[in-house]
Order: C-alpha cells, then structure tokens, then sequence
C-alpha cells in the first residue's frame, strides 16, 4: 500500500498558502483572499507554515530575490505557482493543489542531490545588488517571463502550469554561488557555539565581545548583533528587521527597515519602492479615479462602492494584525461581496454588524488609544487629505474614521452622477497625478514609528495602509504626460 | 482516600484530554467556516485535521544557527505539561492520583509553558519568535498573579489544595457562584496559558506568527495541540474547581462532569473568538492595578467564610 | 499507585506519545535532507543573529512578581491552617498582602507597570 502517496493526498485537501502580492496584483491579491476564504484554505504567514507560495501580480523584477528567498524557504512537499491577473489564481490554485497531491511532483525536489548545497546565505546583502537579484530570480523569471504582455487573462492558466517553477530556482543555485555546503555551515555553526560558550566560561560576560564580527567566523556566516545607544540612556544590542516587501497583512511592496532594541522600534526607514519596471501594473483602488481622470464616464455609484471596499480592505489588515481574525474575515467578507456588486441593501444589515461590534469594542479601543497620533493639522501640513487627515488623531480614531465612511458610502452605491476625481476623494485622499495621496502616507512612516513598540508599529501601519500601487500609477501617469 | 486510581486512567486521562481538544479546535473550525460564509458542516469539522498528515509529511527546515536542542524541549513542554497537569484533574469521581497539592501541581505544570513557550521563542535564532517568547514572559507577569489568587480562593474555600476535596466541598452553591471574580479571572487565565485568542500576543499575526513563525512539521503539530490541550485541560479544571465537579442530579457524576466541561470548553471557544489580541504592554498595568487587588479581595471572602465555620 | 509513581506514569504517556509523533514524521517526512532555510524576513535575508541581548522594558515588573511569588509559596500553605490558626491568620496575610500592593501602588505610581 502507498502510505506517503495517500498521506500526500490527505495532506493536500486544505494547503496553506503563503500569499507574495507584488506591487500591482492587488486584483490578483484579492481574488486569491476571496477563493482562500472560500475553499478554507489558511493563508500562512511564513515560508514554515506553507505548502503553496502563490505570487500574485505581474512579475516584478526587483522582488524576484524575494519571492525566491521565500520559496527557498518553504519545506517540501510544496508549491510555487504564479497568478500575474485575478483571472489566473484560481488555475494556479489548482495546479498547486495538484502538484502538492503528486508524488511525482513531490519526489524528485525533495530528493534532489543539490538541494542542501545553497551556501548558508553567507553573502547578506546580496540581494542588495541587482546582479545577485538577477542570479535569484532567473529561474524565477523562466516561470514568469511568458505574460509580458501582462494583461491577458488567458494567458495565466497554461503559465501557472509551468512545470520548471519547481525545479527553477533550484538549478540556479547550486552553480552561481559556489559556496561550500550548507551541511558545512551548520557544522561550523556548532563549532562556533561551543566556542561561545566557552569564552564566556572564562571572562564571564566579555565572552560577548566578539559582537559585531571582526573576522571572527561567525554561526551561519552572519554576525552578531551590534549595539547602539537606547533611549533609556543605555547601550543595548540592536536587531534589523525588515518589515515588508512581502509581509502578510502589508502593503504590497513597501519595505520599513526597523531597529529594534527589545519590542521597541528605535529607527525605522522607508526605502524608495526599487521599481525599475511599472508596465502592466494597475492601481486597483484608484482605478475609478485614473479612469475618470483620463476622460472616461465614470459614476459615483462606483467610485463609493471601489472607496468603501478598500476601507473594508484596509480595515481587515487592520484587524488582523491587531489580533482579531473573526472580524476580519468578517470585513473581506463584506469587501468581496462588494467587490461583487453586491446590492447596498443586501451588504448593509451585515455591515452595520461589523461596524458596531468593531466601531463599540473598547478592548480594541483601549489597544489602539494613544498610538500613531496625528493630528488633522499635522497631517494637512504633510499633504494628507484622506480619511487619515480628517480622523485626526490616533489610530482608534482613524478606524472609526474607516468605519463612518463605508456606512457612508455604502448608502450611495446606485448614485448616477458622473465622479469629478478632482473633488471626490479617491479611498487615501484626493488623487492627484503628481502627488497620490499614498505618498504623503508613507512620508509620514519613519517619524511615527520610531519609538513604537512593534505591535504598535504594525498597528500604525495598518491604520494608515498606504497603497504603493498609487505611486507606481502616479509615475505611469506623469511618464505619459512628458 | 486513596492517592492514585488505576493503571488504566493513565491511559484515559490523555485520551479524553486529547478529544475534549479535538473537540474544542472542530468547533472553532464551525464557527470560523460560518464567519467566512463556507457551509457549515461536519466537513468543516474535521478540515483542521488535515494539518497532521502535513506535519507528517514535511520536509525538515534546518535554519542557520538554531538552538535545536532547547528549541525542541521547549516546544515539546507546552503538550506535555498539558497532559501532566491532568494528573489531578477529578473525572466523575475518577483521578489519575488525587495529590494533597493538587492544586499547586496543576498551577507549576501551567507555569512550565513560560519555559517552553520562551525556549520555542529563543531556539530558531530568528527575530520574531525571539519576540514572541519575550511576549509570553510579559503576558506571564500579568496574568500569572491573579490566575494564582483565583485558585487560592477555590482552594481556601474547601481549606484543602486537593482537587476532589474542593470539588465535593461545593455542595449546594458553586464556587462560581459566590466567587466570579475568581472563576473569570481563572477563565482569563486559561486563554492566556493556551495563547489563544486574545492571548494571542505570542503568537500574533504581526509577528508573523511569532514563537510558531519559524516552526514546520512535527514541531509545528506538537505546538499547536499543545494550545489546545491546554485550552481543554483548562476546561476541565474549572469544573471540579469552581463548578461542583460531578455533583448534580439525575444523571451520574461523569455526565454531569462532561457536560459541564463542554459548556465551559464552548464559552471559552466562544470567547477567543469576540475580542481582539490583548497586547501586555497595556494588559500588565490592567491585571495589576485592577486584577490582582480584586482577586486578593476574593480570597478574603472565603478566607471570613473559613473563620466562622 | 502514588502520587509520584502516577505523575512519573503519566510523563511517560505524554513522552511516548510525543515520541510517536516524531517517529511517524520521521517516517513519513518526504526527505531527511533539510530545506537550508534563512529565517523569515519579508524576503529579504538576515544581517545578523537574532539571539541578542534584548531589552526587556518590563524588567522592574519582574521584580515585583517575584515578591508576590513569594508570597505564594506561603499562601498555598497558609489555605489549609486558616480555622486551626483563627482570626491570625487571615490578619497577617491580608495586612502582608497591603503591605505588597502598597509596593505595587508606589511602582504603578512611578510609571514601573507602562514601558511604550
């Protein structure tokens, strides 16, 4: 009897999906939530908890390391499948589901010679170089490179059946990086650790001296954590945390490099969104407004139901990274019945649930009082406009905000008027070509983070839920018009 | 009174631990499927099992540097001591070994899960479980204390720490009854020793997962029952501590005790799903300026009781 | 059976169990070759070790826990001499518990129990 092939099957009935939404797959994102949501399979946080990596959005090249790094880091049996539109998610769900039941799929990955000989990640900042990018994410690209056109729907089912995604990256790393055996790493991580240990056995604390490297050939080839001035006016070991590009409950590409000393953020840096390469991305929350802008007739009716859908959106990552993931589900529940065109009438009685039990919960009040204040004076001044300016305040204050404003907007879903995208504010703000409403968000990142707690952090984040699409769109818009 | 009961309760006690949290996560199961709009059904019962023949299945993750040894022992003690708290844990008259300190072994086996939860959070060598263990020590400085007194006062009201003898000294009015402070600050308390729900700050999704974010496999099952092993074995002693044990009329002890243990199993499962992640860093000043003065006020009333018996 | 025997008994179930587990994955697991994996950084690699020296900003409530767990240790005892010792004990206890929350009050005064 084939115990592992039935144990495959039966393991494959409810994957875990660890979602990587690339600038501009909002669409794609979305239709992944809705379907996930449906067939109840869990969307996983980390590589650890995932047997599918489905990568949402057109390809991006300078997030190829990442998602590869991502995929590197998933346990086998898995799956890697690409959904660059929202037509392509549900094949490519299928064709993950398939290949995770398959001991075909399965075997020769698992069993592969060179799978353990990746070097130990030695290098560190490679992914820093656009040459090493490239390296990562050529297998990568052999799995994306066919839908460079984009956007046609039917291209995606016959791509997210690529059968070298499996196999891609793979090959690639054994060549290129030359490194000596990742079963050597780890040998040498032991040796390190008892030599560690025994520093310390002699000169008690100042076996930590090594910190920060120093030639010392250090466990896994990365150094210690180094040290820095701490606002209690001590000096204390900081650790650098990426949050983002591909985080869950994230906007889609933005990358906050944070220092942490404890919980506590000490500096947080936004880094400019690397995107060499906008053609084919869509600002899915905006849309009504480009489209508008552009000449298009465009009714009020839906512009309300796109704004009251990305509130719904930003309020499930919200929730969710505040720990409440009943009412989340909740809220992309409402989204995607939106998002459907589903009738006010019919969305209303369930959303008017939500909000009361969301907009009247004091545990959740009194776990986002006092966070992320800005003022409405202070966030004109930065060249807010949306929600988060006219909130004013922390982020209760900003979700409540949230809240008004789909109760709002969900009673005008059939209004006829044409959308004026100069007046009507587009979900972040008034949009304007040159200066999207996001922007001004993320400029105010770094100041309100510094000093938060981590969950604080992701908490001001989450309330504020810049849209980097907006900022590709801006450039794709103004580009046209040079 | 005997001290153990018989060599095969050994075997019974995890067994009925082991459903009552099979129970508890199938129920969540329902309650999340009729929340996202999936039929709800018995097939959305067994859907979590699914992740035992995946732990089975995976592939070993070798990170970089982990502390594999101490990693593997601390997520290894979270089930474990949630099995050995059922030591004590009376079942319609039944005890695997009815300890005069029945009470403080069930208290030292919850408080191995600060060790177990911080080694998981300190093993793989990776941010955030680092942060996800730490997060558990913080949420342990506050919910431990009154956890501590609402046990006392069940204990002080039966002048005994043996769990049958609180159970049987509930005749006529439960504890819950006259000390609710102390049964919802003990119901608080399993939450928080399952991190579960609002307890959830170890393992919160802003952590990515914190102290489960780097686990896969079978260190992933083993973590993940032991959260649910506690949440049941947590249900199952507030019944003899707070709601009379077996004791009610018309049907035997182990029924009622059953019963009593699934309601209280559902209202918890109920309840970690109403409130959002209840981070410590506003929790702690809560449970010490409110709680633990609270809780030392309901010691006292049983202590006042004791004195004019 | 006694006490210890049981407890023993019942580790021994719990470990045999947990070593059953492991065992079937050992069996199952679709490779013995590990997945070299870097921990998760939002797809980006590590700069450094995360095992550190962290700040834990709620050190001082450690300190008052500690006083409290104290405490404990003799209040477990102390539930089982209350109507043999009379009206004493319960005064001492409850005057040394106002004697610890007043260190609690002055700590929470001093902003010890709030660190972000």
């Amino acid at each position: 009897m084939d115990v592992t092939g039935l144990v495959l099957r039966a393991a494959a009935a409810r994957p875990h999906v660890l979602l990587a939404t690339l600038p501009g797959g909002t669409a794609a994102r979305l239709e992944a939530e809705r379907v996930l949501r449906l067939r109840d399979w869990p969307l996983a946080a980390t590589p650890a908890q995932a047997d599918v990596l489905l990568v949402a959005g057109p390809d991006c090249p300078d997030l190829r390391a990442a998602v590869n790094r991502l995929w590197q880091d998933l346990p086998a049996p898995r799956a890697l499948v690409h959904a660059p539109g929202a037509g392509g998610v549900e094949p490519a769900l299928e064709t993950g589901q398939a290949r995770l039941g398959s001991r075909a799929d399965q075997r020769p990955r698992a069993e592969e010679p060179g799978r353990t000989t990746r070097g130990g990640d030695a290098g560190g900042p490679h992914h820093q170089e656009p040459r090493g990018g490239e390296d990562h994410g050529e297998g990568h690209a052999g799995n994306g490179g066919s839908h460079d056109d984009g956007d046609g729907d039917h291209h995606h089912a016959a791509e997210a059946r690529h059968g070298d995604s499996q196999a891609g990256p793979q090959d690639h790393h054994d060549g290129p990086e030359g490194h000596d055996g990742g079963n050597g790493g780890t040998g040498r991580g032991h040796a390190g650790h008892e030599g560690h240990g025994g520093h310390e056995g002699h000169g008690g604390h100042e076996g930590h001296g090594g910190h920060g490297g120093g030639g010392m050939e250090m466990p896994g080839g990365l150094p210690m954590a180094d040290q820095g001035e701490d606002r209690d006016g001590l000096t204390l070991d900081q650790l650098h945390v990426p949050l983002g590009p591909l985080l869950a409950d994230w906007p889609a590409g933005l990358t906050v490099r944070v220092t942490l000393q404890g919980d506590v953020v000490r500096e947080a840096e936004v880094e400019e969104p690397p995107w060499s390469d906008i053609t084919g991305r869509e600002a899915f929350w905006v849309q009504p407004w480009l489209r508008a802008a552009a000449g298009e007739p465009v009714g009020v009716g839906e512009a309300a139901r796109r704004r009251a859908a990305a509130h719904l959106d930003s309020l499930a990552r919200l929730l969710s990274v505040a720990g409440w993931p009943a009412e989340a589900i909740v809220a992309k529940r409402l989204r995607d019945d939106l998002l459907d065109g589903a009738p006010g009438a019919s969305v209303a009685p369930r959303l008017e649930r939500f909000a009361r039990r969301v907009g009247r919960s004091r545990t959740l009040a009194w776990m986002t009082r006092g966070i992320g204040q800005v003022s409405t004076e202070e966030a004109r001044e930065a060249g807010v406009s949306g929600p988060a300016a006219r909130a004013g305040g922390d982020v209760t204050d900003r979700y409540r905000q949230w809240l008004a404003d789909i109760r709002r907007d969900v009673g005008r879903l059939e209004g006829p008027s044409p959308l004026r995208p100069a007046v009507d504010e587009s979900p972040r703000g008034c949009w304007r070509d040159d200066d999207p409403p996001s922007a001004a968000l993320i400029a105010l990142l770094p100041n309100l983070l510094t000093g938060a707690e981590l969950a604080a952090a992701r908490l001001i984040v989450a309330s504020l839920d810049p849209d980097p699409d907006e900022l590709a769109a801006a450039r794709g818009t103004v580009g046209a018009h040079d | 009174m005997t001290e153990a009961g018989a060599w095969w309760t050994l075997l019974a006690a995890p067994a009925m631990l082991l459903a009552l949290a099979g129970l508890a996560a199938a129920g969540h199961a329902v309650l999340a499927a009729r929340d996202a709009g999936r039929p709800v059904g018995p097939a959305a019962m067994v859907r979590p099992f699914t992740g035992v023949p995946r732990a089975l299945l995976a592939q070993p993750r070798r990170l970089p540097a982990p502390d594999v040894l101490l990693w593997r022992a601390g997520v290894i003690t979270v089930p474990v001591a949630a099995v050995l708290s059922t030591l004590v844990i009376p079942f319609g008259g039944v005890t695997v070994a009815d300890l005069s300190v029945g009470v403080v072994w069930f208290n030292a086996m919850e408080v191995l899960t600060w060790a177990g939860l911080w080694l998981a959070g300190w093993g793989p060598d990776a941010a955030f479980p680092l942060v996800g263990g730490y997060r558990f020590l913080a949420q342990g400085l506050a919910y431990e204390l009154p956890l501590m007194f609402a046990l006392i006062s069940a204990a002080t009201g039966a002048q005994s720490l043996r769990v049958g003898d609180i159970a049987t000294s509930q005749q006529g009015l439960w504890y819950a009854v006259w000390m609710p402070v102390a049964f919802i600050v003990y119901l608080a308390g399993v939450l928080a020793f399952s991190f579960l729900g609002p307890f959830a700050y170890p393992a919160g999704r802003d952590l990515a997962g914190g102290v489960m974010s780097e686990t896969s496999g079978a260190d992933r099952l083993v973590l993940r029952a032991g959260r649910w092993l506690w949440l049941a074995a947590g249900a199952a002693m507030a019944v003899p501590l707070f709601l009379g044990g077996g004791a009610g009329p018309g049907m035997p002890a182990w029924a009622w005790q059953a019963v009593k243990t699934l309601l209280v199993l559902a209202a918890l499962v109920l309840a970690l799903r109403r409130l959002p992640m209840i981070r410590a860093d506003r929790y702690v000043e809560f449970a010490w300026v409110v709680l633990i003065p609270l809780t030392i006020v309901q010691v006292l009333v049983p202590a006042l009781v004791d004195l004019n018996r | 059976m006694s006490g210890s025997t049981a407890a023993l008994s019942l580790l021994g179930v719990a470990a045999l169990a947990v070593a059953g587990v492991y065992g079937a994955a050992w069996a199952l697991r679709l490779s013995a070759d590990p997945v070299a994996a870097a921990p998760f950084g939002s797809g980006l690699e590590p700069v450094e070790h995360a095992v550190s020296r962290f700040h834990v900003r709620w050190y001082t409530v450690t300190m008052l826990f500690l006083a409290f767990d104290m405490e404990m240790v003799f209040m477990y005892p102390w539930t089982r001499v209350i109507p043999a010792v009379g009206p004493g004990a319960v005064i001492e206890m409850f005057v040394f518990l106002g004697v610890l929350l007043a260190g609690v009050v002055h700590a929470w005064r001093e902003g010890a129990l709030r660190w972000t």
